[in-house]
């Protein structure tokens, strides 16, 4: 029973302490509201990084030692792309040549950091075996992105004008990742087995598309909800026709404003 | 025959999304027989878990909708029971034994796992986005500048 109450306190209780903070932070129009957002989130993330260390018993801890495990890169990933998206052809506040370079470097370190996570010994192992949320988060990630890349090749493609570059490079991201999950499937790693990581792979599949159809039921049932209320609402009420005076009258604003005038105006 | 042609231009948009992903598992399939194992399970515990939490957070958004419609009370109404059938329907598949359940001890235990499986979805879906969004945008913010069609007024 206290084993429950700490983990309610240590990481249930942060967990809805950052959703809080996080649907304040981008619905509030208060920018004191939004700011205890952003620090509800900050105490709700660093809450349940802490857990492998407050509540260790848990099977919740696991999900904080995850996060812990994937911070790293990620920020590499987002830090690099900021650098070097905002180093090129940006008229307001361009980075300087060096920022590009450490963005380029980020970028590697954190796509090295990932991929030796796989296949060398930067799994992410907890307590003693391979952190189950990281085979989840990682066969996802492979596979939703070959299918944004793909997308994303069309999408410039239909919609683009002269955009051969993003294409190939988005095929080179494509057949990377393509090439990794083919690999995944057919080596063993040091700590990933390659059938383990298959399965993974087809219940990721199986994650993704729940969600999307969840989604979209939820999105349905929204929308069924406001158009029903708007369909129940009564008519607003009509004004009367105008009068001749109040029809002389506009007729007389109209011609002042639009008739005459002088070159000056 | 144009509208036609949008609309199929817009179904290979679509299908483009999902040709690899689907390649992908049917090579899992090839390889390894024996892959869908609990694929089942885990689809129904995702769409139950994802469209109770969606609606949870749209139920949220019309907090937001109210400031401009005099704070209706009916549609929160709405929206909340949408939400209580999620919990009620998932809970109720969860006591079905072997249904929904996976190795977790206890009805509880199983809709906590799946919060958390939700979230670290989310994330690597996100994760995705960062990675496919980033390089198309940093490779169009380094593109040449292109030349402007009409010249400058002097």
């Amino acid at each position: 029973m206290e084993e429950t109450v700490l983990a309610i306190f240590f990481f249930w209780a942060p967990g809805a302490v950052f959703v809080m903070g996080a649907l304040m932070f981008l619905f509030a129009k208060e920018s004191s509201v939004k700011r205890a957002g952003q620090i509800l989130v900050g105490v709700g993330i660093l809450t349940i990084l802490l857990a492998p260390w407050t509540i260790p018993f848990s099977p919740s801890s696991s999900f904080g030692h995850f996060i812990g495990s994937i911070v790293g890169p990620t920020a590499l990933l987002a830090v690099g792309i900021y650098n070097l998206s905002f180093s090129g052809n940006v008229p307001v506040g361009r980075l300087s040549m060096s920022e590009r370079r450490s963005g380029i470097v980020m970028i590697m370190l954190g796509v090295l950091w990932f991929e030796g996570m796989h296949w060398w010994i930067l799994t992410p192992t907890y307590p003693a075996e391979v952190n189950g949320y990281w085979f989840i988060f990682w066969s996802t990630t492979l596979l939703v992105s070959t299918g944004l890349a793909a997308g994303a090749i069309m999408l410039t493609r239909r919609v683009g004008d002269n955009r051969i570059q993003e294409q190939r490079l988005l095929t080179v991201v494509l057949l990377m990742l393509v090439s990794l999950v083919i690999m995944g499937f057919a080596f063993d790693g040091p700590r990933v087995d390659a059938e383990r990581f298959a399965h993974e792979f087809w219940l990721a599949g199986a994650d993704v598309f729940g969600m999307l159809v969840g989604f979209s039921l939820a999105i349905f049932v929204f929308a069924f909800v406001i158009a029903f209320y708007e369909s129940q609402l009564p008519e607003p009420s009509r004004l009367p026709a105008p009068t001749e005076d109040e029809l002389t009258r506009a007729a007389g604003i109209i011609a002042a404003h639009t008739e005459g005038g002088t070159s000056d105006e | 025959m144009s509208e036609q042609n949008s609309r199929a231009s817009v179904v290979i948009l679509g299908a483009s999304f999902l040709l690899f992903p689907l390649l992908l598992c049917g090579l899992a399939l090839v390889l390894y027989g024996h892959v869908t194992n609990g694929a089942f399970v885990r689809f129904g515990n995702s769409l139950l878990t994802s469209y109770t939490i969606a609606s949870f957070v749209l139920l949220f958004s019309l907090f937001v909708y109210g400031d401009k419609r005099k704070r209706p009370i009916s549609p929160l109404v709405g929206m909340l029971g949408a939400a209580l059938v999620g919990v009620m329907i998932s809970f109720m598949f969860l006591s079905q034994g072997d249904l929904l359940m996976e190795a977790n001890g206890s009805i509880r235990a199983q809709a906590l796992s799946n919060i958390i499986r939700f979230s670290t979805t989310f994330i690597a879906i996100s994760i995705s986005a960062l990675i496919v969004g980033g390089i198309s945008f940093a490779s169009l913010m380094n593109s040449p500048t292109k030349q402007h069609i009409f010249d400058e007024e002097e």
